[in-house]
């Protein structure tokens, strides 16, 4: 009978209907728009972040045993979070006296990739090396491309006078090399004061074949909360496998420093918070937007539904009159707008699957794939917008007064 | 005589300074059938309303069948209202979006579970077996007025209240939902009290009572009961 009669109701009164349905969709359309993005957003966000530097450097751990080997470096690719891994760097730092037009003076020599390919088995290609992990250098020049290239930081390069085109010695332990200058770069930073050359030549002009002083890592994370910030080494089993599999800093640290033999990972905290802090708001913000858009689609089905409600009284005081209580007449108007709210949640999910595509292809330049649990949630935003909307139509019907409305 | 089905006594209905129905005491015996007459505004709705546990007095006590309403509750009061009375008014009051059975059917939903084919029976018995899917749009007045009393008495209530139930007919068909009413009450043996400005539907209750300004003024026997 209940079905009977919310069918017939309907049908026989679209329009009211259809501005609540319209007002459901709307809201959950919205939502489910905003949530589809905002995972996108914040990866897209995530990766335009990461243009700021490495955030995760690997030293040789301490003591005896702590060493940084060149020939474990593709391992990195290899780990749980493989994919995650945006880019890295190897360092081997060295004193060396360079010898220029200039003179003689005392400096530091880095060995290091710059764009190298990198093949791993069952991994695709890719290049690795300061070009990815520290795309905000600026270059005068080019960036080294045969084993006698090299780039040298600009204070240095103001001190010992050279320019692209120069040559420049290094020499340590009576060895010594010649570079081609290539290219000067600004970092704003300490690499200034360094001479960057391919990293097997800086190890045999240092004596140290397939040594490593530092890797910087530079991987996609997500913010720290309060469950990352636990000592991994004090959780249980399930907490520690939840935290292995959550893309904390630490954790992504963490893999890397199994993979690379004889080393210690910390994530750079000065990249890594502030990093967690920007994409936090961002999701903040989505959500503050989503609850407001479902906030005002609740206003709108609300003031729908009391004005539907104000027409609908006569036919409340009749069933009042007929002996309906307040929880059959609720059971009614909560079954319509149920059936209305789940239809809506339906509508408003393909809908804003849809928007989200669309805002996604202009906005981003890319496509989106709704996460599964999208659809649940737009149904139940429809359900919490109709829900919240139907409160006070709904406290209004129950208040009718048959004697007073029904009079003749 | 049969036991009473409505006692009241001191029964009083005011809003605010108007007393729309001053201190009364009335006893309607099992079966029987009773009419209100008089002028309009002499408070023949409010007392009605009250029997029918609409409305609530503002004074004095009021039992139906042996309940007092006053201590019922707003849901207890809506459980009498689907368990013991019938009410019909002078407005066709019939949902529009619904055909006449489902009208009737509603009736068995808030009471129980509806049942089809007691409810088509209901319309058979006031001569509707015709028009059971027919929304209320598509029906007459007596034949609207004619579904509302299969409602009514869908549930088989002991009480059944008028308020000018006729006052929307003309003569024929008032006639019709008189003798039709007759004959739904010899078969049930339910009570009925209605309200009427018609000296001649007076004339089939068994007893009429006058009111004038809330007050009962007078009452006659139309018939021996
Ligand atoms: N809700 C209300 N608020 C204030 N006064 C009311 C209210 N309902 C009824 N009254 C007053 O109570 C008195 C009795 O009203 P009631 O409706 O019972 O009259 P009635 O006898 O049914 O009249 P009619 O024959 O015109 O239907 C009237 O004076 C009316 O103005
Ligand atoms: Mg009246």
């Amino acid at each position: 009978m209940l079905i009977r009669i919310l069918k017939s109701s309907f049908l026989k009164r679209p329009k009211p209907v259809l501005l609540v349905l319209l007002s459901i969709v709307m809201g959950s359309a919205v939502a489910t728009a905003f949530l589809g993005i905002s995972g996108e957003l914040s990866h897209k966000m995530a990766l335009e972040l990461r243009s700021y530097g490495a955030n995760i450097v690997l030293e040789p751990a301490a003591g005896e045993a702590g060493s940084l080997k060149s020939d474990d470096l593709p391992k990195i690719k290899t780990i749980f979070w493989k994919h995650n891994i945006v880019g890295f760097a190897p360092y081997l730092f060295g004193q060396v006296d360079f010898g220029s037009a200039a003179g003689r003076q005392r400096g530091v020599v880095a060995g290091t990739w710059f764009g190298r390919p990198l093949q791993v088995p069952g991994e695709p290609d890719s290049i690795q090396g300061v070009k990815v992990t520290a795309p905000w250098w600026e270059l005068d020049g080019r960036w080294p491309e045969t084993p006698d290239e090299a780039v040298i930081g600009a204070a240095l390069a103001k001190r010992l006078k050279v320019a692209p085109g120069s040559d420049i010695t290094a020499a340590a332990a009576g060895k010594s090399r010649t570079f081609h200058i290539v290219g000067v770069a600004s970092t704003g930073g300490f690499e200034e004061e360094q001479l960057f050359a391919p990293l097997a030549e800086v190890q045999t002009l240092l004596n140290k074949p397939g040594q490593l002083s530092r890797v910087l890592v530079s991987a996609l994370t997500v913010p720290m909360d309060d469950f990352g910030r636990k000592n991994p080494s004090r959780m249980t089993r399930e907490e520690y496998e939840k935290w292995y599999c959550t893309a904390y800093v630490t954790s992504v640290a963490k893999g890397v420093e199994e993979v690379m033999g004889g080393s210690r990972a910390k994530p750079i905290w000065q990249i890594a918070s502030a990093e967690g802090a920007l994409l936090k708001k961002l999701e903040s913000l989505m959500l503050l937007l989503t609850v407001l858009a479902l906030f005002s689609a609740a206003c709108a089905v609300s003031s729908s539904l009391m004005a539907a409600m104000a027409k609908r009284s006569p036919e409340i005081a009749l069933m009042k009159t007929m002996g309906a209580d307040r929880f059959q007449i609720a059971a009614i108007f909560l079954g319509e707008t149920l059936v209305i709210s789940l239809l809506g949640g339906l509508l408003g999910y393909l809908a804003g699957d849809r928007l989200a595509v669309v805002i996604s292809r202009t906005v981003f330049d890319s496509t989106v794939t709704s996460p599964l649990w999208l659809f649940p949630t737009a149904i139940g935003a429809a359900l919490v917008v109709a829900l919240a909307g139907s409160a006070a139509p709904l406290k209004r019907a129950l208040a009718v007064e048959p004697v007073r409305v029904l009079k003749g | 005589m049969a036991a009473a089905i409505i006692e009241t006594s001191q029964l009083t209905r005011s809003y605010g300074d108007i007393c729309a129905l001053k201190p009364l005491d009335l006893c309607v015996p099992e079966g029987e059938w009773l009419t209100v007459m008089g002028h309009s505004g002499s408070g023949k709705s409010t007392l009605l309303n009250l029997l029918g546990g609409l409305d609530r007095p503002t004074g004095g006590s009021i039992s139906v069948r042996g309940t007092d309403l006053a201590t019922l509750s707003e849901d207890g009061l809506a459980r009498f209202r689907r368990d013991c009375v019938g009410i019909i008014f002078q407005q066709h009051h019939l949902i529009p979006y619904l055909t006449a059975l489902e009208n009737v059917m509603m009736s068995q939903y808030f009471h129980s579970v509806p049942d089809e084919a007691e409810a088509r029976h209901a319309l058979e018995r006031v001569g509707l077996g015709h028009r059971l899917k027919n929304r209320p749009g598509e029906l007459s007045g007596g034949e609207q007025q004619r579904v509302c009393i299969a409602r009514a008495i869908i549930n088989s209530p002991r009480l059944l209240l008028g308020d000018e139930p006729t006052g929307n007919l003309d003569h024929k068909s008032t006639t019709m939902v008189m003798e039709l009413l007759r004959d739904l009450r010899d078969e049930d043996r339910f009570s009925i009290v209605m309200v009427t400005h018609n000296q001649e539907v007076a004339a089939w209750g068994d007893r009429t009572i006058h009111m004038d300004d809330g007050c009962l003024v007078r009452e006659e026997r139309t018939k021996g009961c």
